[in-house]
């Protein structure tokens, strides 16, 4: 069982994730803080309208199991199955992620191969655990891991680094290019992938007055408010360099120098955003497993080999960190995501809403 | 087989048989003294510490009666008393129809604690246990007189758990005085002691003990349903325990804590928790426990809250250390070098310059040696001791530096780690860091911070899924309980800690607060 803090909690470090890796919005220059809001109200509003809105006509089942009820075993089923691609592909470009950033930062000289084997391991561990287990630890990460933020925060901005001048002009080209930034990239990543919690929800224990409803959205906000802060630090401390730089969180750590104790922080910013996108990719992980178990009708632990081994091999797929980005913000961002994100998820709730009235005119018809 | 053979060869000499609450067959006892006394001596195997003493009473000159005992286990005192009531016994007989039997119970026998037995292995175990035996002749009865006692130590001064300020007491390898430290400590009538008998041969007392009401009853429960599964042939110390009854087989980390002290003993059962006492040692066990509980002292209680916040954290440091720092020196000396300032940077290279080894070997080697040493250090003779710390810092330190096996900051490192790990309270989780310590450093010399950091995402999802008799192991921080975070890796002061913890403790309404409230000290009140 997971309580409602822990979902919280969940909510608030999957959604920062990887996000803190690029700059979002970054097509807007130095408005793309603006368009991380309207992307994130715009995802507010996906979220509290469709995603949680599954969740509520169904609050004891995950997406496998209403996809099965509400479109029958076979079509179902299919259903089911690109939803597990689409987690699997998720997890895939985290892990990519985390792997090159761990050879870009920290290990140069290490085959590829070994990084994304350790990851998926460690990844594998804590879905083994079960869900229990993954939130806890998300729950023991999130303060370690904000209170690090924090202080990275300060130390940038004791080091004279962040001019907030650089923000300005705002909206110097129009609200177009702002617009363009945030629809549909930023409402795909990350505040669509709210999607992947209908395998979570059905988990938190509930009391029966909206709990899981309060508490994701408020992870939500408190994300979608740290996600545009980092964002409007990023951009005051690197300035136009922000849209060039590989991760930008790091190119901006590279100029902290700590008195003469500490030459470079970016190793530890790195670890930082490790942890991060660990959570996120183990999310993936775990979200995919459940989902393998529940269509195949296995154990957790079982199901969590086929996938990891899925997610192991399909990383190779991408070429380069560079052709990962490439994909993700070129066509998936803008064609793939917002398919499963929005559309099925619409649909699902108009077939779940349709059946329910016809569900109950029958029972009214039988009433009479 | 062994059993049910002798069972069957018992069962043909003797008609006189019955069944036990086990169903095992078992000899009772008959009116002829001598067969008795002889059926008896065959079941303890003749040991020379048997004592047999045959007696007549003077008002009952035609019944003989005999007083068993086991020399050495039984209290020289009591059978002293005892033999002299019986010897010198003037009471005189009222009424005929009082048997001997009776008149021995009634009126001879000056020990508090008596009972009677009718069958031959329950009067032989008995006498196990130090009880004294009187076999009366044409009597069906024995009289089991508790006489236990014979030498133990006496109760002195923790060794394994020391303090500055606090109580200087020490449980004992006594059952009975151990009870009776908590008692005297504890004066509550809710204080609750359930025994077992564990152990096929070595039988073995045990002690459940917890406080009703604050105690949850399905931990309790837990506790001994745990203990009553447990079949073994001997039990000769708690850990015997310990690994039958922790949640998890396999994890360096402990889910039971253990402690010599009374004090901290008391002050878990008053938080909630279930201590189990074991004849023969001085460690009892303390169940359910949480990951903080072993980096907290009972002297943190005593001492100032300030002072007891900042040892705290000095301990969590220590234990971080102990397990992280080798593995971050050769994870940073080998991959990330750019971390470290110049000046530092050109000193560590120009160490290493000569040590012909890689920087995970070099640490390997000197984290072996000085386990080499620690464990050297426990196990020599006393007399010894100088002879190894000469050994171990000149030869195997300065030597070695000055040799060029290994680089002065190595040196530093390991020993920096080895000091960090003495300061752990909880000797066993000094453990779990010495164990753990291993494996980061592989990790770290071969994947540097990514290894460690992976290493340490491994650890927290390896603790999220631990738990102590249900109990999430890292419990108040996940789940999260606010008013728990009191108590862990700060203290604040007793006055504001008014609640116990919760979740660990009954959450009847009576027993949540511990203090009352507005108990701020504050001299301005005083006056008005």
């Amino acid at each position: 069982m997971i309580t409602p803090r822990q979902l919280a909690s969940t909510v608030i470090l999957f959604l920062i994730g990887s996000s803190s890796l690029f700059l979002l919005g970054g097509n807007a220059d130095r408005d793309a803080w603006i368009s991380v809001i309207i992307g994130m109200l715009a995802g507010l509003l996906l979220l509290s309208c469709v995603t949680l809105q599954i969740q509520k006509l169904e609050p004891d089942r995950n997406l496998i199991e209403i996809f099965k009820l509400y479109f029958g075993r076979i079509i179902g089923f299919m259903f089911g199955f690109i939803y597990i691609i689409y987690y699997c592909y998720k997890c895939i470009r985290n892990v990519r992620e985390l792997a090159d950033l761990s050879i870009m930062y920290l290990l140069p000289d290490t085959p590829l191969s070994m990084i994304i084997l350790m990851i998926c391991l460690i990844g594998g561990y804590a879905v083994i655990g079960g869900p229990g287990v993954f939130f806890r630890m998300v729950e023991v990460l999130l303060p370690i891991l904000v209170m690090i933020y924090v202080v990275l925060f300060i130390l940038l901005l004791s080091a004279g680094l962040i001019d907030l001048g650089r923000l300005l002009p705002i909206l110097e080209k129009g609200f177009k290019p702002v617009w363009d930034a945030a629809m549909p990239e930023i409402i795909s990543f990350p505040f669509g992938e709210m999607v992947l919690f209908l395998m979570f929800w059905r988990y938190t224990a509930e009391d029966g007055d909206g709990t899981v409803m309060r508490m994701t959205i408020k992870g939500y906000i408190f994300a979608g408010a740290f996600i545009t802060i980092m964002n409007i630090i990023t951009i005051g401390s690197l300035g136009q360099f922000a849209g060039w730089s590989v991760v930008p969180l790091l190119q901006a750590t590279t100029f902290v120098q700590l008195g003469n104790i500490l030459e470079r922080i970016d190793p530890l910013v790195s670890l930082l955003l490790f942890s991060a996108v660990y959570v996120k990719l183990t999310a993936y992980y775990l979200g995919a497993s459940i989902a393998f178990a529940y269509l195949f009708r296995v154990k957790l632990r079982i199901a969590a080999i086929p996938v990891g081994i899925g997610i192991y091999v399909g990383s190779f797929w991408f070429r380069s960190y560079m052709h990962q980005v490439n994909v993700g913000f070129e066509s998936n961002l803008k064609f793939h995501f917002p398919i499963f994100q929005i559309v099925i998820p619409i649909v699902l709730l108009l077939v779940m809403l349709m059946r329910k009235k016809v569900r109950s005119r029958g029972n009214h018809a039988g009433d009479d | 087989m062994f059993n049910n053979n002798k069972n069957k060869q018992t069962a043909g000499d003797d008609k006189q048989t019955g069944t036990d609450r086990n169903g095992q067959v078992e000899q009772l006892l008959v009116p002829d003294l001598e067969q008795n006394m002889e059926r008896l001596q065959r079941f303890l195997g003749d040991g020379a510490d048997i004592v047999c003493r045959m007696l007549t009473h003077r008002s009952f000159p035609n019944q003989r009666y005999t007083l068993f005992y086991m020399d050495g286990i039984v209290d020289g005192a009591s059978i002293g008393t005892m033999l002299l009531g019986l010897l010198e016994d003037a009471n005189k007989v009222t009424e005929d129809t009082e048997g001997l039997y009776t008149h021995l119970i009634d009126r001879s026998i000056a020990v508090g604690k008596i009972r009677s037995a009718t069958a031959i292995e329950e009067v032989g175990y008995a006498m196990l246990e130090g009880s004294s035996v009187i076999l009366v002749e044409g009597s069906l009865k024995a009289i089991l007189i508790d006489t236990t006692g014979g030498e133990s130590r006496s109760v002195e001064e923790p060794t394994s758990q020391t303090v500055v300020r606090g109580p200087k007491e020490g449980f004992t390898e006594n059952l009975r005085t151990n009870t009776a430290l908590v008692r005297r400590i504890i004066k509550s009538p809710k204080l609750r002691f359930d025994y077992k008998v564990i152990g096929r041969e070595t039988r073995t007392n045990i002690a459940v003990v917890y406080l009703q009401g604050i105690a949850q009853d399905d931990v309790v429960q837990e506790v001994h349903r745990r203990i009553d599964q447990i079949e073994i042939d001997a039990i000769l110390e708690s850990g015997y325990i310990e690994e039958f009854i922790q949640d998890k087989a396999f994890t360096p980390f402990p889910l039971i804590q253990n402690t010599e002290r009374p004090d901290a003993a008391c002050a878990g059962i008053l938080e909630g928790q279930v201590v189990i006492m074991v004849s023969g040692t001085p460690f009892v066990l303390i169940a359910p426990v949480t990951f903080v509980k072993f980096f907290q002292s009972s002297e943190d209680y005593y001492q100032r809250y300030d002072i007891s916040t900042f040892l705290r954290f000095i301990r969590v440091a220590s234990f971080f250390i102990s397990m992280l720092l080798p593995s971050l020196y050769i994870a940073i000396t080998t991959f990330h070098q750019e971390m470290l300032p110049t000046p530092l940077l050109i000193s560590l290279a120009a160490q290493r310059e000569g040590v012909p080894f890689p920087a995970l070997v070099e640490a390997f080697l000197m984290e072996i040696t000085f386990e080499i040493l620690r464990e050297a250090g426990v196990r020599m003779p006393r007399i010894i001791g100088p002879a190894i710390s000469i050994v171990g810092a000149l030869v195997l330190g300065q030597a070695a530096v000055q040799a060029g096996l290994v680089s002065a900051a190595m040196v530093i490192v390991v020993s920096f780690t080895a000091i960090a790990s003495f300061v752990i309270p909880a000797v066993n989780m000094g453990s779990a860091a010495r164990l753990i310590r291993f494996a980061l450093m592989i990790l770290g010399g071969s994947f540097g911070l990514f290894g460690i950091m992976s290493g340490l995402m491994v650890l927290l999802a390896h603790m999220s899924g631990l738990r102590s008799f249900g109990k999430p192991y890292l419990l108040p921080f996940s789940p999260l309980i606010v008013s728990n975070l009191k108590d862990t890796f700060i203290r604040v002061p007793w006055w504001a800690m008014r609640k116990r913890p919760i979740g660990m403790s009954s959450n009847r309404v009576p027993n949540q607060h511990r203090i009352g409230g507005g108990k701020r000290p504050d001299p301005d009140q005083e006056g008005a």
